[in-house]
């Protein structure tokens, strides 16, 4: 094989260094961070957030205790107390450990009023443990944050309104789909 | 340990040549081609290695016990962090075991999307397992090319189901999103252009004098030994023995598509390059396949369970409420889920990725057994390594495609 023409001619890496010329005249791919960014898809998994509710003003959550069942990693902990005179649950404290939180999304996909929803906001370091500790009121501060870079009038998650499931087994708000109005028409 | 040192001791004193030495060094855990944190205990003589003995466990999560205290939904998010580069296939894997367990029935449309993904979760894995063997053995051009198309199989991930690594996309009985017909035509586009790429690294690799020495003949296992030693995936194939789950015990969709097997001769590093590579070109083609045959309806059965499944809600309540009283068994002694034992596995990227479920009635796994074929394929290791060089074991380690977080779990 060594005294083979192609060996002696430097075939094998002549074809290889070819390759290597061709891709340094084309585009590079990469994007320079911090002053370039991509485009992330709809419904990244990313920083939480309680959904601000344009009427009332507060968070959406009814305190039914799916998200902190499902969680794998049991980040979410939440205390209710119940109102005797509407008999409705009144939240009142509402705790993810962002630590924690494996980022799968059951949180908000077994919400059954698409009240939290993981944004698409990747960039949250902090110098302290006690900043990743969101509370009701952190929480609601990151939607805020997210909605202020979000371009559309209507958000939606992908996660909310399970396409995937017969409408039959979706709860009435699911079937419908969950959109919340931003700006303009909610007043 | 300490037997065992004497052992070899006693072996290599009793050599004749006067001036032997062993020599023993350990590589690991912190190196950068033990492909995360294995150590191997290494004794050689001169540059030859004599005797090698892996360690593993740094890794460890104790991911099979943590199992057992969760339900069957919930566990489905862990398994992305067994074979992390190819997380679809641990999740397909595990809902496959499942919906044996509870007789579900996917959806075709849930199936296909299954099929889909998992192909391109295997390019992708390859695509890794390519660039950082290509690094180890010294060409740097393969490893930023082979990143440069990873990260656009990655988007589409992040495009399906908003995550890049750690996807939970597959769920118990189908999908958990439906996915858009634009994804599924630029996936589709991206084909041809990936094959274009294979013929790139192809160019720079196979004819490559370097690499030729590095990989022919090298860690060469015959096919009995590879079968005896449980080798499964690529690295059993590269051995000419032609196994696959995919084409041996047909799941999700793969019974409706028209693929190879593609096996190697002599069971060197050189054979399994060639045959992940032409596996990579086959995963191609199912992809294609897939959305071209992909039906519509429905992803995900109707009978699948919730992901809320069926914990009992008073403890939680009372949690919440702040009340001080006797919560109550979490988990209750009904029959939710049928009794039995079953064993399932898939052909992940890796090999034979089995999953062992031990069902009480309860809706927590009574035992999950996970078969890694990371942890089987690091057992080979002495066999492949030993009388090589050592520069040569680094070439062994990448050729088996190990993860260590499959291995330890």
């Amino acid at each position: 094989m060594r005294l083979s023409p192609r060996h002696i001619l430097l075939v094998d890496l002549l074809k290889g260094l070819s390759i290597t010329l061709k891709t340094l005249f084309k585009k590079p791919v990469t994007v320079e961070y911090p002053r370039k960014r991509v485009q992330l898809y709809a419904s990244f998994r990313g920083r939480h957030a309680l959904v601000r509710d344009p009427v009332t003003g507060d968070a959406r959550c009814v305190a039914c205790l799916k998200c902190s069942q499902v969680c794998p990693s049991r980040c979410i902990s939440i205390k209710f107390e119940d109102d005797p005179e509407k008999g409705v649950r009144k939240l009142i404290s509402y705790v993810i450990e962002a630590l924690r939180c494996i980022y799968c999304g059951y949180c908000e996909e077994v919400c059954p009023v698409g009240a939290i929803v993981l944004t698409e906001w990747f960039e949250y370091s902090q110098s302290t443990r006690e900043a990743f500790l969101f509370d009701k009121e952190r929480l609601l501060q990151n939607w805020d944050a997210f909605v202020k870079t979000f371009e559309g009038k209507v958000y939606t998650n992908k996660f909310w309104n399970l396409r995937g499931v017969p409408e039959s087994l979706k709860p009435v708000f699911k079937r419908e789909g969950i959109d919340v109005k931003l700006r303009g028409e909610a007043s | 340990m300490p037997e065992r040192k004497l052992q070899y001791k006693e072996e290599l004193f009793s050599t004749e040549d006067p001036f032997f030495t062993p020599f023993e060094i350990q590589m690991g855990p912190q190196h950068p081609s033990t492909h995360g944190v294995l150590k191997l205990r290494l004794v050689l003589e001169g540059e030859r290695i004599v005797d090698c003995e892996p360690e593993i466990g740094f890794l460890h999560r104790g991911l099979e016990k943590l199992a057992e205290s969760m339900s069957y939904t919930q566990v489905l998010p862990l398994t992305d962090r067994l074979d992390y580069i190819s997380a679809m296939n641990n999740n397909t894997g595990y809902a496959l075991a499942v919906e044996r367990l509870l007789g579900i029935e996917p959806p075709p449309r849930g199936k296909f999307l299954r099929t889909m993904v998992c192909e391109l979760a295997r390019v992708a894995s390859h695509l890794l397992w390519l660039a950082t063997h290509a690094l180890d053995i010294g060409a740097m051009t393969v490893f930023l090319y082979c990143f440069r198309e990873r990260e656009k199989i990655l988007d589409f991930f992040e495009d399906i189901c908003g995550a890049r690594l750690t996807v939970s996309y597959p769920k118990i009985g189908g999908v958990r999103l439906d996915v858009e017909m634009g994804t599924l035509e630029r996936i589709y586009d991206f084909l041809p252009e990936m094959e274009k790429r294979l013929e790139e690294y192809e160019g720079l690799l196979s004819e490559n004098r370097i690499w030729l020495e590095r990989t022919r003949g090298v860690g060469v296992i015959s096919a009995e030994e590879a079968i005896a030693y449980g080798l499964t995936g690529p690295s059993l194939r590269g051995s000419g023995v032609e196994y696959d789950v995919r084409k041996h015990f047909p799941y999700d969709a793969y019974p409706d598509l028209d693929f190879e097997v593609p096996i190697g001769k002599n069971g060197d590093i050189y054979d399994r390059y060639l045959c992940r590579l032409k596996e990579m070109r086959q995963s191609l083609r199912i992809v294609k396949q897939c959305i071209e045959k992909m039906p519509s309806g429905p992803v995900c059965a109707e009978n699948s369970p919730d992901l809320d499944m069926l914990i009992s809600k008073r403890a939680p309540v009372a949690m919440a409420k702040g009340e001080i009283a006797f919560i109550g068994f979490p988990f209750e002694r009904v029959n939710l889920v049928p009794f039995g034992e079953l064993y399932s596995a898939v052909e992940g990227a890796k090999g034979e990725l089995g999953f062992y479920i031990v069902s009480d009635g309860t809706g927590k796994p009574y035992r999950l057994h996970i078969r890694a074929p990371s942890f089987v394929h690091i057992s080979a290791l002495p066999k492949l390594a030993k009388g090589h060089f050592l520069a040569d074991l680094v070439s062994i380690i990448g050729t088996l495609d190990i993860v260590m977080g499959e291995c330890d779990r």
